[in-house]
């Protein structure tokens, strides 16, 4: 592992970062979309799609797309991690301004080692999503890892985070994301109406009864919450030892 | 709807020295601070939507007259939906001195999101941060002052139902419209890249439009713009050289949403959530995370384990208090009528107009139907209202609304229609009023047709009186067991085949509140003295007419051509159609003047029903008589909430059912 950070500079780091936004969106990742993610030309993007790929980064099948290895996937969501640590860490301990977050996280999320990760997470007192609302992902990119389910599957107490809201009128996709419910929330389901009545949600921005027709369109990855906070515990408790 | 808000303040009698707008999310206390602050005229229900219109009241504080604009509680102020409509166009028309935003303690952040598009549109904006004993007992505390740093705006802690912090609140709102109170504002800033596409439109807006065609900040219009809102793009694209600016915003929000990966309006949303969470960081000190007993306790209301036999408990105790307690309460009233002002009037009237046709007319409006509405409207009615207060004041509304919504899907409602249904049992009157909780007019119009089907507590009483008594206790139960037939299946095809679905149904859910006794006393008394206005002088009214109709004897040919319908189709003896047309006054008259007449025509010895009639007849009367137009103060309370039109088409319905129901039945019957 740490090996192989040695051999991902920065230039590398946007690349995977990139891919692993385009493959949240659950998009197949052609090396056009990628340039246009990276707002470069599609020759250049091609030639660092090849050095990914030497490095067992990606795969890269012509006419299939980009994919990101198991390695590749760790590497990314480490780095997505970071960031949006870094966001958190700039937002709530040091008061940079909203504006700016984004752009100084970018600068930040480097020169932050494992260890520093680490403390962060303890001082910041083990935040679930960054300051826009986006989910912190584990270490091995579990986030992205899970398919996802509507939110009229879930049960009771199960929790996850809102993939994608499949709902053509943009007035109701505003409406919803007024309410709070837009992509990357965390949801946790507190009720259920019996035969296929209504789902008692609760998200930052309050609790709200959603009928079972709507919530067949709001789509959620489940839930990384609870296993970040047990694999946080578990590093602590093996620091402790 | 062209829903204007242009001199909605004129609609006050006095003219104003100073305008204050209102606003706030729904359920956060902005009525019940309304009430406090005029101490007048407003319904405050914790249901979303019943402040869709826009309440005015005057007001004073020391020696200045004070217009308070009550917005209807919306979640936001795009264009997204008409109640946020409404609400923007208010403020922009009306340009109040200062808007007081009633923020929810207990939900911060969300609440926060509105107040950023105050700001964004430079609205002069004093924060009443009110629940604070609520968010208390969630365990933790909000520090005002710094929230008011941090903002730049004055934030006053409230607790509306006790008053407290309400004054403080007028008076810095006061103080900021007479430019007293000055406002530092925060800005709203997003991330750096829309910065910079925000920038750019303002820049394009500026240099193409002659004139701004509304009156908001260049800013404001620009992220309006670019976050597709329809009614900003519809007058901007109507004003010179709007059409470049428009689309130029296309392509800036093209780009925002390709570089954000989506739309630029969810961008615009996540980020003012963002902003609101890291305010929300600042003030916010969590001291305990037990949560309280009402939210505990709420978590069994919507459990269907145990919120489906409790909600079926509920029922039947609204109903056995509306029996019980509106029964008690309608003697009561009647027998206090009886002992003092029914002689006191008829004496009146017969010395003055003497004892023949125009005196008798004369009793039956001013006391035969004023114990028409204290034996049947007032108590049933202010008894529901009551119970209605306490549901919804406690926020159990909200959990029984969860727990319906399945069957109420089929007849095309909302889980939230089910309160409005088992009002009907009582007395149709209110439960029309309460259909306002429903958001769209269709579900209005099916829950509407569907409570006059319902049989009130007057049906039930020609039920149980007449034809249970006399034909038989199954005979009762047939016409209940027809009548929810027919509910439910006009129910399901009114879903079915009326134009447009029943929306999704998202509903805020806030748990559990101590209910307000005083704020329970206030919200029956404004409702049920909007009842008194409209249903009494209608019963009144109407007694007038029928009893003219009846003491000059012109009721006789009136109801001739009744015969074929009601000998011929229904095979029912005359006396009851004219019965019938009586009971459209008062249901149980249909009772009342069957026995009249039958005493009139066939001696004292005709009490007993059956020596007239069959009990087939009696099934079939008790039948038309529960479903055909309901009586005069439900007729025009269809007419003033649903308009004219619709009403007519209820009772066009109904009667049609009933008469089609009855003739069936009549020919059934007799096979046996």
């Amino acid at each position: 592992m740490d090996k192989d950070k040695k051999d991902i500079t920065p230039g590398i780091e946007e690349y995977l970062e990139a891919l692993f936004h385009l493959q949240e969106e659950g998009k197949a990742v052609s090396t056009k979309a990628l340039a246009e993610k990276l707002s470069l030309k599609p020759a250049s993007v091609s030639e660092m799609v090849k050095k990914l790929a030497a490095l067992k980064l990606v795969r890269h099948k012509p006419y299939r797309g980009v994919t990101l290895t198991k390695n590749g996937q760790k590497a990314a969501a480490s780095l997505v991690r970071r960031h949006r640590l870094s966001e958190r860490f700039l937002a709530d301990m040091l008061g940079v301004p909203w504006d700016e977050l984004h752009d100084e996280a970018c600068k930040f999320e480097h020169v932050i080692s494992d260890k520093v990760e680490e403390k962060l997470l303890e001082a910041l007192g083990d935040p679930e999503t960054c300051p826009h609302g986006n989910p912190i992902p584990t270490a091995d990119g579990k986030v992205s890892e899970q398919a996802a389910v509507p939110l009229s599957r879930f049960g009771p107490g199960e929790s996850g985070v809102i993939a994608k809201i499949t709902e053509e009128k943009p007035e109701f996709l505003q409406y919803l994301a007024s309410l709070g419910m837009l992509p990357d929330v965390s949801v946790q389901v507190q009720e259920v109406a019996p035969f296929g009545g209504p789902i008692i949600i609760k998200i930052r921005c309050g609790s709200y009864a959603i009928g079972r027709d709507i919530a067949g369109h709001i789509y959620l990855k489940p839930s990384s919450a609870v296993r970040l906070h047990e694999k946080h515990q578990q590093s602590h408790q093996r620091n402790q030892r | 709807m062209a829903m204007s808000c242009h001199s909605v303040i004129s609609e006050l009698k006095e003219p104003v020295d100073v305008v204050i707008a209102l606003a706030g999310n729904p359920n956060v206390g902005k009525s019940v601070i309304f009430n406090q602050l005029t101490g007048m005229g407003v319904v405050s229900a914790n249901y979303p939507g019943t402040t869709m219109e826009v309440n005015v009241a005057s007001t004073r504080l020391d020696d200045l007259s004070i217009g308070i604009l009550d917005l209807p509680g919306t979640y936001g102020l795009g264009a997204i939906s008409e109640d946020q409509r409404v609400a923007r166009r208010c403020l922009l028309d009306e340009k109040p001195g200062a808007l007081i935003y009633i923020l929810d303690a207990t939900n911060l952040e969300r609440n926060l999101y509105m107040l950023l598009q105050l700001i964004e549109l430079s609205t002069p904006v004093v924060v009443g941060l009110n629940l604070v004993d609520e968010a208390k007992r969630f365990g933790y505390t909000i520090d005002a002052d710094q929230m008011s740093r941090m903002l730049g705006l004055p934030v006053v802690p409230t607790v509306a139902v006790t008053g407290e912090g309400v004054e403080t609140l007028l008076r810095t709102a006061v103080g900021v419209a007479q430019g007293k109170v000055k406002l530092q504002p925060m800005r709203v800033r997003y991330g750096r890249d829309i910065e910079e596409k925000i920038e750019d439109l303002a820049r394009v807006i500026i240099k193409e439009l002659d004139e701004r065609p509304v009156d908001i900040p260049v800013r404001a219009l620009a992220i309006g713009l670019l976050e597709d809102d329809t009614e900003f793009q519809i007058v901007v694209g109507g004003a010179n050289g709007g059409k470049k600016v428009l689309e130029e915003a296309e392509r800036l929000a093209a780009e925002i949403t390709e570089h954000h990966g989506e739309p630029a309006a969810i961008r615009f949303s996540r980020e003012r959530h963002g902003l609101a969470g890291v305010i929300v960081e600042s003030v916010k000190s969590v001291v305990s995370s037990k949560l309280p007993l009402t939210q505990r306790l709420w978590a069994y209301t919507v459990n269907p384990r145990t919120g489906i036999p409790l909600m079926l408990l509920v029922m039947a105790l609204i109903f056995g208090f509306l029996f019980y307690v509106g029964g008690a309460l309608s003697d009561v009233l009647t027998r206090l009528w009886q002992a003092g002002p029914h002689l006191l009037i008829q004496g009146a009237v017969f010395t003055v107009f003497g004892e023949g046709a125009l005196g008798r007319t004369l009793l039956w409006g001013f006391d035969g139907g004023i114990v028409a509405a204290l034996s049947v409207g007032v108590p049933y009615v202010l008894t529901f209202y009551l119970i209605l207060a306490f549901l919804e004041d406690s926020g159990y509304l909200n959990s029984m609304a969860f727990l319906a919504d399945t069957l109420m899907h089929k007849l095309g409602l909302h889980g939230r229609a089910v309160i409005p249904m088992v009002a009907g049992a009582g007395c149709n009157v209110p439960a029309i009023i309460g259909t306002r909780v429903l958001t769209s007019e269709r579900e209005r119009f099916i829950a509407s047709t569907l409570i006059v089907l319902v049989p009130c507590s007057a049906r039930v009483a020609v039920i149980m009186g007449g034809v249970a008594k006399f034909a038989g206790v199954s005979y009762a139960l047939g016409i209940f067991a027809v009548s929810a037939a027919v509910a439910l299946s006009v129910g399901w095809g009114l879903n079915k085949f009326m134009p447009g679905q029943s929306s999704g149904l998202v509903m805020e859910m806030f748990g559990l509140r101590r209910p307000s006794i005083s704020v329970i006393a206030k919200k029956t008394w404004y409702r049920f003295k909007d009842f008194i206005f409209v249903a009494f002088p209608i019963v009144m009214v109407g007694s007038l007419v029928l009893g003219g109709l009846y003491e000059t004897g012109l009721i006789w040919p009136i109801s001739a051509p009744l015969k074929p319908i009601i000998i011929t189709w229904l095979g029912l003896p005359l006396i009851t159609g004219i019965a019938l047309i009586f009971a459209v006054l008062r249901k149980e008259l249909a009772l009342q003047f069957l026995i009249t007449f039958a005493v009139a025509q066939y001696g004292a010895g005709a009490t007993n029903l059956l020596l007239f009639m069959t009990k087939q007849q009696l099934f079939v009367y008790g039948l038309v008589m529960t479903i055909y137009i309901p009586c005069i103060a439900t007729v025009a309370v269809l007419g003033r909430e649903l308009g004219w039109k619709r009403a007519a088409a209820i009772i066009a319905l109904t009667v049609g059912i009933a008469l089609l129901l009855g003739g069936v039945a009549y020919r059934v019957l007799a096979l046996f």
